[in-house]
C-alpha cells in the first residue's frame, strides 16, 4: 500500500511541478506573483474542454492548439497591461493581477455558467499493474508531459540566445539592457511563456479532474506554495516543490483523513519559510 | 406660505398611504394563503434548489386547479412567496425573517439542505410558525425540542438501513465495510447510523473516512480501501464527488463487491456524465419513480410523473416528491384545522395521516416523517428499485473492472 501511496504522489507531483512552472518563470524574472495563474490554467483547461467538445480533437493533440493560444493571450495581457505598471511596486502588479483574476473568473463564469465539466476522453481510466499497484495511464502520461515540457524549458533557457537573455534580464537588468537585450520583448515572451506553461497544466488537468470557472483559486496557493517550497530562480525548484507537496499529501492524508489536505500543504510552507526561507534549491531568496 | 405646502404634502402622503392601506385589504379580501421560503435559486445548491421550486410550483398550481382549499365554508387560493438565499444558512435564515416580520405569510416551508434548515427552523419557533421541510433529514434539524419543524425527509442516520439488511442476507456476504462521507452535517448523520447500524448488524467497519466537501481527487481515500480490502463500500457525499469516486475507483482497479452512494446514481446527470462505468452502482432513495402510491393532489403516482415531466422535460426524483407531498400536507392540515391559526394548524399537522404520491406520511413525535429507504440499482443505464419489493434483481457481487 505504501508503493501504491508514493505513486500517486509522484504523479501528482509531476502535474503540481507543471502547474507551478509558469509561475515561477515569471516572477523570478518579472519580479510579479501573477495571482491570476490559476485563472490561465482554468482557461487552459476550458480551451481542452471546448476543443474536445466541439471540434473532437484529444486532449493530447489540442494542447499544442492551447498552449500556442495562451502563449499569445499571455504576450498581449503582458504588453497591454502588466507593462505598463512593471516598475511600479510589487503590490501594483499584484492588484492588476488579482484584478486579472477577478475579471476573467467572473466572465468564464457568465460564458460558461458554474456547472462542472468533464472532459469525457474513452481511455479516462485505463490502467496497468505494476508490481501490485496500480497506475493510472492518463496520470502517467500526464506526468510524462510535464517531464517533458521543463526538460524542454531548461534546455531552452540554457542553450538559445532567447534562454539567455531571458536568463540575462532575470539576473541584472541594466546589465542585459546595456548588452542590447530587447527588456520590453523579453517580457512579453517571458509571461507568454508562462501562460503557456499553466494552460499545458490546464490541458493535463481536466483529462484527469472535472473543470469549473472557479477551479483557479486554490490552484494559484498551491503553486505559490510549491514555487516557495521549492526556491525562486532554479528551474529544478518548481520540479522539486511539485514532488514535495504531492507526496507528503499522499503520504499525509493517508494517515491523517482526506480533510486535512490544505492543512498539510500549508504546514510543509511554513516549515520551510522557518529553516529554509530561499527554499529547497532557492537562488534568489 | 411653508407649513402651507409641509400641509400640503402631508396630505398627499396620508391619501397615498390610505391608498395603499386600503390595496393591502383588498388583497387580504382575495382570501389568500401564502407560504413563503428561502431557497437555494444561486450558489452551491442551486441545482438541487431548482427541484424544490418547481415542485412547489407545480403542486401549488394544483391545489388552486381543484379548487384550492376550504376553511370554514371560505374558499382560499394558495400562493408563493420565494426569496433567494444564494445557498447561504446566514442569509436564509434573514430571508425567513422577513417572510415573518415584513411580509406576513402564513406558513413556511424549508430551504434545501440540512445545514440551512437548522438555522431557519429556529426562526419558525421563535414565531411560532409552523415550518415543512423536504430537504434537510439530519437529527440535528429535530433533536432541538422544535415543536414547529415537519421534515419529510427520512432520518439521515436510516438512509443506509435498508442497504444493510440486504447485506446481511448477500452472497458472499461482505464483512468488510468502509464508510466514506462528506463533511457536512447529512452526510455526518448518514455515516454516524450507517456506523451504528452495520456493527448491530454483525459488520467490520474497517474504513472510516471523511473527506471535505467539494473534493475532487479521491486518490488516497480509495489507496485506503483497497488497502483494509474493504468489501462493502458506502458513500454519503454529493454528485460531483460522486462521479469523481466511481471514475478513480477504475482508474486504481478498486473493486468492491458491493458499492452505494447516497446522492448521485438517482440523477440522470450522474449516469450521463459516467456513461457505462455508472453500471451497477447502487443508490438509495426515500422515493423512487418505480413506486405506485395512492395520491392526494394528484390521482397517484404514475399520473403525477406523466404530468411533471410534460411540464418540466425531466423526470422527477424523491427531492420533488418529498416538495409535492408538503404541500400537500399543508392543504390537509389546514382543511382540518378549519382555521388559519398558526398553533391549531400545527397540531394537525402533527396527526397527518396522509395518502400521498411519496407514500404514506405519519410524522415521529420529533417532526421528522416515519418512513425508511429503498435500494437502486443502475442496470443497463437507468435506475431501478431493487430491495425491498424491487422491480429488477439486485447485479451483486458488482463484476471487478477488469472483468467487464
Amino acid at each position: 500500500m505504501l508503493e501504491q501511496i508514493i505513486i500517486n504522489g509522484i504523479l501528482k507531483g509531476g502535474l503540481y511541478a507543471l502547474m507551478a512552472m509558469g509561475m515561477s518563470l515569471i516572477w523570478g524574472v518579472m519580479n510579479v506573483i501573477n495571482i491570476a495563474h490559476g485563472a490561465f490554467i482554468m482557461l487552459g483547461a476550458y480551451a481542452t474542454y471546448w476543443f474536445f467538445s466541439l471540434l473532437g480533437i484529444d486532449p493530447f493533440v489540442s494542447l499544442v492548439f492551447s498552449v500556442s493560444l495562451m502563449f499569445m493571450l499571455g504576450f498581449v495581457i503582458q504588453k497591454g497591461l502588466i507593462n505598463l505598471v512593471i516598475k511600479a511596486d510589487i503590490f501594483i502588479t499584484l492588484l492588476l493581477t488579482f484584478g486579472l483574476e477577478l475579471l476573467i473568473t467572473n466572465l468564464a463564469l457568465l460564458a460558461w455558467t458554474a456547472d462542472v465539466r468533464k472532459v469525457k476522453v474513452g481511455y479516462a481510466a485505463a490502467n496497468l499493474q505494476f508490481f501490485g499497484a496500480t497506475i493510472p495511464l492518463v496520470r502517467l502520461a500526464a506526468f510524462a508531459i510535464a517531464v517533458a515540457i521543463t526538460a524542454i524549458l531548461f534546455i531552452m533557457m540554457n542553450k538559445t540566445k532567447l534562454g539567455r537573455a531571458i536568463r540575462a534580464t532575470s539576473q541584472d537588468l541594466d546589465a542585459a539592457k546595456l548588452m542590447g537585450v530587447n527588456v520590453s520583448n523579453i517580457y512579453s515572451i517571458t509571461f507568454g511563456i508562462g501562460v503557456a506553461l499553466a494552460a499545458a497544466a490546464g490541458t493535463l488537468w481536466s483529462v484527469i479532474f472535472p473543470i469549473t470557472p472557479t477551479m483557479g483559486g486554490i490552484l494559484t496557493l498551491k503553486s505559490f506554495v510549491i514555487v516557495i517550497i521549492g526556491g525562486l530562480g532554479t528551474m529544478i525548484g518548481p520540479i522539486a516543490g511539485g514532488l514535495v507537496l504531492g507526496i507528503s499529501e499522499a503520504l499525509g492524508t493517508n494517515l491523517l483523513g482526506a480533510t486535512y489536505e490544505n492543512l498539510i500543504s500549508f504546514v510543509i510552507f511554513l516549515i520551510v519559510i522557518i529553516f529554509m526561507p530561499k527554499g529547497i534549491f532557492g537562488g534568489k531568496g | 406660505m411653508l407649513v402651507g405646502s409641509v400641509r400640503k404634502i402631508l396630505g398627499v402622503f396620508a391619501v397615498t398611504l390610505l391608498f395603499i392601506i386600503s390595496l393591502g385589504v383588498y388583497s387580504y379580501a382575495e382570501n389568500v394563503i401564502t407560504l413563503g421560503s428561502a431557497m437555494s435559486f444561486t450558489g452551491k445548491k442551486s441545482r438541487t434548489g431548482k427541484l424544490y421550486v418547481d415542485s412547489y410550483k407545480f403542486a401549488v398550481n394544483q391545489v388552486n386547479k381543484n379548487g384550492g382549499i376550504k376553511v370554514n365554508g371560505k374558499t382560499y387560493k394558495l400562493k408563493l412567496k420565494f426569496y433567494d438565499d444564494q445557498s447561504l444558512p446566514t442569509a436564509s435564515s434573514r430571508f425567513v425573517e422577513k417572510l415573518l416580520s415584513e411580509d406576513k405569510v402564513n406558513f413556511l416551508l424549508g430551504p434545501y439542505s440540512s445545514g440551512i434548515t437548522i438555522p431557519d427552523s429556529l426562526i419558525a419557533r421563535r414565531y411560532r410558525i409552523p415550518m415543512i421541510e423536504g430537504g434537510g433529514a439530519s437529527g440535528k434539524i429535530f433533536n432541538k425540542g422544535n415543536k414547529y419543524i415537519f421534515g419529510t425527509l427520512p432520518a439521515a442516520g436510516d438512509y443506509f438501513s435498508s442497504t444493510l439488511t440486504f447485506l446481511k442476507n448477500a452472497k458472499p456476504f461482505p464483512k468488510r465495510v468502509a464508510i466514506i462521507y462528506a463533511d457536512d452535517k447529512f452526510d455526518l448523520s448518514v455515516a454516524k447510523g450507517a456506523k451504528k447500524t452495520a456493527e448491530k448488524l454483525g459488520f467490520d467497519v474497517v474504513a472510516y473516512e471523511k473527506y471535505s466537501t467539494g473534493a475532487s481527487d479521491f486518490t488516497s481515500t480509495l489507496t485506503k480501501i483497497k488497502g483494509v480490502k474493504a468489501q462493502a463500500v458506502l458513500v454519503a457525499g454529493h454528485t460531483e464527488e460522486s462521479i469523481n469516486f466511481i471514475q478513480q475507483a477504475k482508474e486504481l482497479n478498486v473493486s468492491p463487491l458491493f458499492l452505494s452512494l447516497t446522492v448521485g446514481p438517482t440523477e440522470a446527470d450522474f449516469r450521463k456524465a459516467l456513461g457505462k462505468d455508472a453500471e451497477y452502482v447502487y443508490g438509495v432513495a426515500s422515493w423512487s419513480p418505480q413506486m405506485n402510491f395512492k395520491g392526494y393532489l394528484f390521482k397517484n403516482t404514475k399520473e403525477f410523473i406523466k404530468a411533471f415531466e410534460a411540464k418540466f422535460g425531466y423526470s422527477p426524483d424523491y427531492h420533488n416528491a418529498s416538495a409535492v407531498a408538503d404541500i400537500a400536507i399543508y392543504k390537509n392540515a389546514i382543511e382540518k384545522a378549519g382555521s388559519l391559526d398558526p398553533k391549531k394548524v400545527r397540531s394537525a399537522i402533527a396527526a397527518t395521516n396522509l395518502d400521498t404520491i411519496y407514500g404514506n406520511v405519519k410524522f415521529n413525535p420529533d417532526g421528522q416523517i416515519k418512513g425508511t429507504t429503498v435500494m437502486l440499482q443502475i442496470q443497463s443505464g437507468s435506475i431501478y428499485q431493487v430491495y425491498p419489493n424491487g422491480v429488477k434483481k439486485a447485479i451483486y457481487p458488482i463484476p471487478a473492472w477488469n472483468k467487464r
